[in-house]
């Protein structure tokens, strides 16, 4: 009888589908994958080193280059570990900024994500419309920070400036705008039959599996358990807002596409509610010109895009932290990749980087 | 808000690990121990305490030692938590390791969502990790000289490269 041998298939760094420069090495039988090992590095600037050499201001623009998708959601982050380790206190206008910028680009980047996984499978026409409609988000970030991309608008102790009428006015009108253009995906992707039998079923994980992983953001959520830190920790204003926690049932890609579908409702939610209840006020607090946090620790968390973004720092009492470790999630969420490639197709495999959602300026960091 | 574990649970540690250290002074105590007793600890805090996620591993060098820092997170769900006053509470473990040798069991064992990190550490700041599923390098190359996060690292001059001119210039 023939024996089989097993070989070996590098996907990446240059494949398209791998979200910018990650190389998964699979193992294959036939077109059945044994084992997924991702590689990766490729990105890999050494931002943590870079912050131990610039202040704690100048560490801001850094932040919004680890998740360029979602840099409101990084700047978020570090400014709440900064501003809890020198004991600054927030003005809640400031925080309602905050949190609406935070949604929005939560939006935008599930928007990227719909597009993309559209994009990965065959579906082209997805990727249009998805970014036709970020392209709205952008707009309103433009006019609100002057950037369409790496924002640096959330600061230390605030925001940069404060929001214009036209900006909440051309909210309220994206607002209105959401059901409409998440009908038009539901007519072109959810009831699609190969987009269906592309992602039901495949990429399985159980709660077990996604739990020691250590998996966090929707892709837990997929498989049922509903861990959002927003939810869990309650910080900045998030507990004043009524919104759900979405999750789904199988811990199928799915489920995972699911999650984040809905999750653009609940997110519009909230900025409508932030919007109505916008107090009047101060947008920044008195923030020292040298910022000088005493000595200490911190480990603050945020709910990010794509899982629990974490910051690590620890303080001497200069002006420069003396160690700043970034827990990223879809470096964390990375080790999910085997399990959920395993016993499927090459095919397949391209549609589980997907739904992992990984962006590889975090992941390398 | 984020809240630490109270004194009563800090002493109950210690009764079950004389070796452990805290101060319980501070409004967020470490608990430091030693690298041979970590594995016992953590398996304690998991299994009957309820820190049952480890949300960060990292290390930090502070010139003359080393110091693994966990940061473990006990979630109360409905499920989990017999008293709805029960609040999510939040423990950091710390080793210090000698600076020339640095060396410490793998919590994969214990933790296996960690084994990413993991190699980070043992990629940037050089810490051998014992017992790991597989160690490799994460972020750079095999091969790299030393490891960047170390406070005494410096970077290699890149290589001198002649600037090409115009004849004459």
């Amino acid at each position: 009888m023939a024996g089989t041998e097993t070989y070996t298939l590098n996907m990446g760094p240059q494949h398209p589908s791998t979200h910018g420069v990650l190389r998964v090495q699979l193992e294959l039988d036939g077109e059945n994958i044994i084992s997924a090992t991702p590689i990766m590095g490729y990105l890999h600037r050494g931002v943590e080193k870079m912050l131990e050499n610039r202040t704690y201001v100048q560490g801001v623009p850094y932040t919004d280059r680890l998740d360029y998708v979602s840099s409101m959601n990084n700047n978020f982050g570090y400014c709440r570990a900064v501003e809890e380790l020198a004991g600054i206190e927030v003005p809640e206008r400031a925080e309602y900024i905050r949190v609406i910028v935070a949604e929005l680009n939560r939006i935008a980047s599930h928007l990227v994500f719909i597009g993309s996984l559209a994009i990965d499978l065959g579906a082209s026409t997805g990727m249009l419309y998805t970014f036709r409609d970020r392209e709205e988000i952008l707009d309103l970030f433009n006019l609100v920070c002057g950037a369409r991309m790496t924002f640096h608008y959330i600061r230390i102790g605030g925001v940069n400036r404060d929001v214009q009428p036209e900006f909440i006015e051309k909210t309220y009108k994206f607002l209105e705008h959401v059901p409409e253009f998440m009908e038009e995906y539901k007519k072109i992707l959810l009831g699609n039959e190969i987009f269906m039998s592309r992602l039901k079923g495949i990429s399985k994980l159980s709660q077990e599996t996604a739990l020691s992983h250590n998996m966090t953001g929707p892709n837990i959520r997929a498989t049922g358990i509903p861990y959002d830190i927003r939810k869990v920790d309650g910080y900045s204003v998030y507990p004043k807002f009524d919104f759900n926690v979405v999750t789904g049932k199988n811990g199928d890609n799915w489920d995972r596409f699911n999650v984040r579908y809905n999750e653009i409702f609940e997110s519009a939610k909230i900025v409508k509610q932030a919007l109505d209840g916008l107090p009047e006020g101060p947008f920044m607090a008195k923030v020292p010109k040298v910022l000088r946090p005493p000595k200490g620790e911190v480990f603050s968390r945020t709910e990010g895009t794509r899982g629990e973004l974490g910051f690590y720092i620890v303080s001497d009492g200069s002006t420069k932290p003396y160690r700043v470790h970034i827990r990223r999630p879809s470096f964390v969420n990375m080790q999910g990749l085997n399990d959920m490639c395993k016993g499927y197709l090459i095919g397949d495999s391209v549609a589980a980087f997907s739904a992992i959602d990984p962006l590889m300026g975090e992941v390398d960091c | 808000m984020k809240t630490y574990v109270d004194a009563a649970a800090l002493e109950d540690i210690k009764r079950r690990f004389p070796a452990v250290e805290y101060s319980g002074e501070e409004a967020k105590p470490a608990v430091y121990i030693s690298a041979d007793e970590l594995i016992a600890l953590l398996k304690f805090l998991r299994d009957e305490m309820g820190f049952t996620r480890m949300e960060n591993l990292t290390a930090v060098d502070y010139k003359t030692y080393f110091e693994m820092v966990y940061h473990l997170f006990a979630w109360k769900t409905a499920d989990t938590c017999k008293d709805s006053a029960d609040e999510n509470l939040w423990i950091t473990v710390k080793v210090k390791l000698d600076h020339e040798n640095p060396e410490i069991p793998s919590v994969t064992s214990v933790f296996s969502g960690s084994e990413f990190e993991e190699r980070e550490v043992y990629d940037l700041m050089g810490i051998n990790i014992t017992g790991h599923p597989d160690l490799r390098r994460i972020l750079l190359w095999e091969g790299f000289p030393g490891h960047p996060l170390r406070k005494d690292y410096k970077q290699i001059a890149p290589p001198f490269v002649e600037r090409i001119t115009r004849r004459g210039h």
